[in-house]
């Protein structure tokens, strides 16, 4: 079985890292980014076109998103149990920290409290950088605990 | 979950690496457990007993 990078020795050239294995948790984010941007600019530029079709476009980039989370379950899978728990931890912060974001921008929003760039909500874009973001955080401090 | 990983591996000169490669674990799991911050599953405590040859109760104690 291929090694996964474990959190404790993913510096570059280390006997452990595997670019490749690198490469294939995050290709699909990158693909999700270039879609999203994509999405966005074509919108922009035809805004005749129909709602069914625009509305389509603009939930293209869940496809690579999903596909990027089903990266991220096989590398948890693969990762032993101190590290799948590591994970875990973190996904939990993000996804809690999300929603409270989330409810925390509606509620500013409903108040007539500008939000800068998240008039609405926090839109697909918002959200992925919501949990990167949390997840960030979420994994160093569970890092921090069983260090 | 007090433990004598450390002791028993002390006993065998291994590392905390050595230790992580014959029960495929990361050396992060290994340290977390002999510092008693991370209670093994019980699969990992089977396969620790199963190790240095001893009945689980005595290398964990509650």
């Amino acid at each position: 079985m291929e090694k996964p990078n474990m959190m404790e020795s993913v510096e570059p050239c280390s006997d452990q890292y595997s670019f490749k294995t690198d490469l294939r948790l995050n290709a699909w984010l990158a693909v999700a980014v270039v879609v999203y941007l994509a999405t966005l600019w074509l919108n922009s530029r035809h805004p005749d076109w129909s709602p069914l079709v625009r509305g389509l476009i603009a939930l293209t980039p869940l496809v690579p998103g999903l596909l990027y989370i089903r990266s991220w379950v096989r590398f948890i899978r693969e990762c032993d149990e101190l590290q799948r728990r590591i994970q875990s931890e973190a996904f939990l912060f993000a996804s809690i920290g999300t929603v409270i974001v989330g409810a925390a921008i509606g509620a500013l929003n409903t108040h007539g409290v500008p939000t800068a760039m998240f008039t609405h909500s926090l839109g697909i874009g918002g959200s992925f950088m919501s949990m990167l973001c949390l997840w960030s955080v979420g994994w160093a401090l569970a890092k921090c605990r069983y260090k | 979950m007090k433990n004598k990983l450390r002791e028993l591996r002390a006993t065998r000169e291994w590392s905390q690496g050595d230790l992580a490669d014959r029960l495929s674990v990361s050396r992060q799991t290994i340290n977390a457990i002999e510092t008693e911050k991370y209670d093994p599953s019980l699969p990992l405590a089977l396969k620790i007993a199963r190790l240095f040859k001893l009945p689980v109760e005595e290398i964990f104690e509650a």
